[in-house]
């Protein structure tokens, strides 16, 4: 019984083991399960093993108990930034009727469906041609069809009323914080953190721990036997800087932070420096960007080990990038264009990685994110995305 | 006490249960598989335990895992100094020469020798490294373990209702999550816990409540605190509220929050809380 719900399971990706498939069946016909609902709970608290899995478990519940389509890949983003265009539209019609290109009484006539389809469809389109430039997809500005980020439990497709049958339960979809995928959220922090303990030494083994060379030596009986430890100084120096300037970076700056701070003693040091969308001559150490500034060159004094880590969306003007003096800041004039820089950095610090929060998805629209991803490996700052560039770093070169 | 021969669990005294719940502890119970809580500090991970053995009345077991910890010494301990001391002196009514009479049981080997059936609490099983995860497996698995000194077979009377908890500290190994259930325990939203505030303090002033309810939820919300204020503190808060002759719980809402002390037990946390309280008062 129940035999596609669970290689639906399997096939989304929860790790699901046919002992825990066996034991369900046991529950079953001991008669334990009476309801829909028994069945929600039970077959979560036996075939799901990790709160991680919560999430996708909901869906592939609904969609078989209630016909919910599965998402596509990639869905997840265009759910969220389709919760964000509804939200939207409820308070300002106008601003997404001229986002869209359509006119407010035709917009009006849509239902929150139709509005998503045709969102929807303007995406793909946009997917054809590569310009890449268009304004209302990109993160930046006060394009209305950003990246919405937080909404969990926001306002839903259906908008149905909070009712506690099994299936409405999985459709709220309540342990979307804790899924892989996604951007990185407070709830998220201590499954983060684990993915940052992979960060650990891979010096050689040579130091001579006594206590231990004296134990395996008496229990060898007396011959000789060495015991090596790893050096506590091969721990990891880490750099990093975050761009700090402009709300688009608001809701990360914090969690970023938070997020090295509880791992700083795993490391040798972690240094912080501040940035406004991209480097130039300077980086700040003081959030402000007013008080303490760093010359970028003289980071090449630093230990070519260390490791860098930028944090940042990437998203800009191309000019700020490219142009010399193309700095925002009329104070901040160099010779060099940012992009140089840039390129200095990543040659200095032979394991260098940048976090990106926006979605791996929307890259491909924003000019700047695809020049500085072909300077930094780029990755999301998702779980996913940590894990990747925390392997990255680690990295022999 | 009049439900002590109801073998289902609905819920205890000072602990409100979540349906969902109730019926995750229900099916583990049955099934004989000991149930995994995952879940934030302070969700009442521990709590179920005892409320679980209250109602039942059953014993109560509690294992706290230690990072140093070995199987073993959940297991059984060998006395061997007792041991030696008597042989020595002679003046204890033990028999030098019976090993059993040295062995201690460990909590497990309580559990399993008891003879009515228990729960067993393992707590904060994420501490200890994972071998000894995977050796305890094999033990609640065969409900049986060897004493090595006397070649003795310990197996449960009884199977004990197991429950284990994990503060996710770190991941817990495949094999071993294949043989419990599962459960995580979301922190509590705040119509449950105006519920779980009304268990604890009955003849609350239901402003008093309102108000610290709301209060405690926006200050958990305050970005960059390590160690966010739980059921516990708000449970403690609320205590010090009340005894606090001079508070109004009006107060609150004009943004005063007396005793962040009970809430915020690190330094950095109190003072970033107290800089944004403070902040909200000037407006």
């Amino acid at each position: 019984m129940f035999l596609k719900f669970f290689y639906t399971l399997k096939d989304v990706g929860v790790p699901v083991s046919p002992t825990a498939f066996l034991t369900l069946q046991k529950a079953l016909h001991r008669g334990l399960i009476t309801s829909l609902d028994d069945f929600y709970t039970c077959a979560r608290a036996i075939l799901v093993k990790s709160e991680r899995y919560f999430d996708l478990y909901d869906q592939v519940f609904s969609h078989h108990f209630e016909g919910v389509p599965l998402p596509e890949d990639a869905g997840f983003e265009i759910d969220e930034m389709a919760r964000g265009l509804l939200d939207e539209w409820l308070k300002n019609p106008k601003k997404v009727a001229d986002a869209l290109g359509v006119s407010e009484d035709q917009l009006k006539k849509m239902s929150p469906e139709d509005l998503i389809d045709y969102f929807k469809k303007r995406l793909k389109d946009q997917d054809g041609r590569h310009d890449g430039g268009n304004k209302w997809i990109g993160t930046g500005g006060t394009s209305p069809v950003g990246h919405s980020g937080f909404h969990p439990g926001g306002m839903r497709v259906g908008g149905e009323s909070r009712n506690k049958s099994a299936v409405k339960v999985a459709n709220e979809r309540r342990y979307k914080d804790y899924s892989t995928k996604g951007p990185l959220t407070q709830a998220k922090i201590g499954e983060a953190l684990k993915r940052l303990r992979h960060m650990i030494p891979d010096g050689p083994k040579d130091q001579i721990n006594v206590d231990e060379t004296i134990r395996e030596t008496l229990r060898n009986g007396g011959e000789i036997e060495l015991v090596f430890e790893r050096a506590m100084k091969d721990r990891l120096k880490v750099i990093l800087a975050i761009d700090n300037g402009g709300w688009s970076m608001d809701p990360y700056i914090r969690l970023v932070q938070t997020l090295f701070d509880y791992a700083r003693s795993q490391f040798k040091e972690v240094k912080t420096y501040f940035f406004h969308n991209t480097i130039y001559d300077y980086l700040w150490e003081d959030p402000a960007r007013y008080k303490k500034p760093k010359k970028v060159m003289d980071f090449s004094r630093l230990d070519p080990d260390t490791r860098l880590i930028v944090v940042g969306d990437a998203s800009m003007a191309p000019y700020e990038l490219m142009a010399h003096d193309g700095s925002i800041h009329i104070t901040e004039r160099s010779g060099r264009p940012s992009i140089e820089q840039l390129k200095f950095l990543t040659e200095t610090f032979s394991h260098s990685v940048w976090l990106n929060p926006v979605s791996q998805s929307m890259w491909g629209y924003t000019h700047t994110i695809m020049a500085i991803s072909k300077i930094f490996p780029m990755y999301e700052l998702s779980l996913d995305g940590l894990e990747g560039a925390v392997s990255r770093l680690m990295e022999k070169t | 006490m009049t439900q002590a021969h109801d073998t289902r669990f609905k819920g205890a005294q000072t602990y409100v249960l979540d349906p969902e719940l109730a019926s995750i502890v229900n099916i583990s119970m049955t099934l004989e598989m000991p149930l995994l809580l995952k879940g934030e500090p302070g969700t009442g991970k521990t709590m179920l335990a005892h409320a679980i053995a209250e109602t039942l009345a059953m014993p109560l077991i509690i294992l706290n895992v230690k990072s140093s910890m070995k199987l073993v010494e959940a297991l059984y301990q060998y006395d061997t100094l007792t041991r030696l001391n008597d042989s020595r002196f002679g003046d204890s009514n033990r028999d030098v020469s019976n090993i059993d009479a040295y062995i201690k049981m460990g909590k497990i080997g309580q559990a399993f020798g008891a003879d009515e059936r228990t729960v067993l609490l393992i707590d904060e099983i994420d501490k200890a490294d994972t071998d000894f995860q995977d050796d305890m497996l094999d033990v609640l698995d065969q409900m049986q373990f060897d004493i090595i000194e006397t070649d003795r077979r310990v197996t449960a009377k009884n199977r004990p209702v197991i429950i284990i908890t994990s503060n996710a500290k770190k991941d817990l190994s495949d094999p071993f999550l294949g043989r419990c259930n599962f459960h995580h325990i979301a922190f509590p939203e705040p119509k449950m816990m105006r519920k779980i505030i009304g268990v604890h303090f009955p003849g609350l002033d239901q402003k008093l409540a309102e108000n610290a309810i709301s209060a405690f939820y926006s200050l958990r919300e305050i970005d960059g605190i390590e160690k966010k204020p739980a059921t516990r503190e708000l449970i403690n808060w609320i205590r010090a509220l009340d005894a606090d002759p001079d508070f109004r719980a009006k107060d609150l809402v004009k943004g005063s929050m007396p005793f962040l002390g009970v809430l915020f037990k690190k330094s950095p946390d109190y003072e970033r809380a107290r800089g944004m309280t403070a902040r909200r008062k000037m407006f």
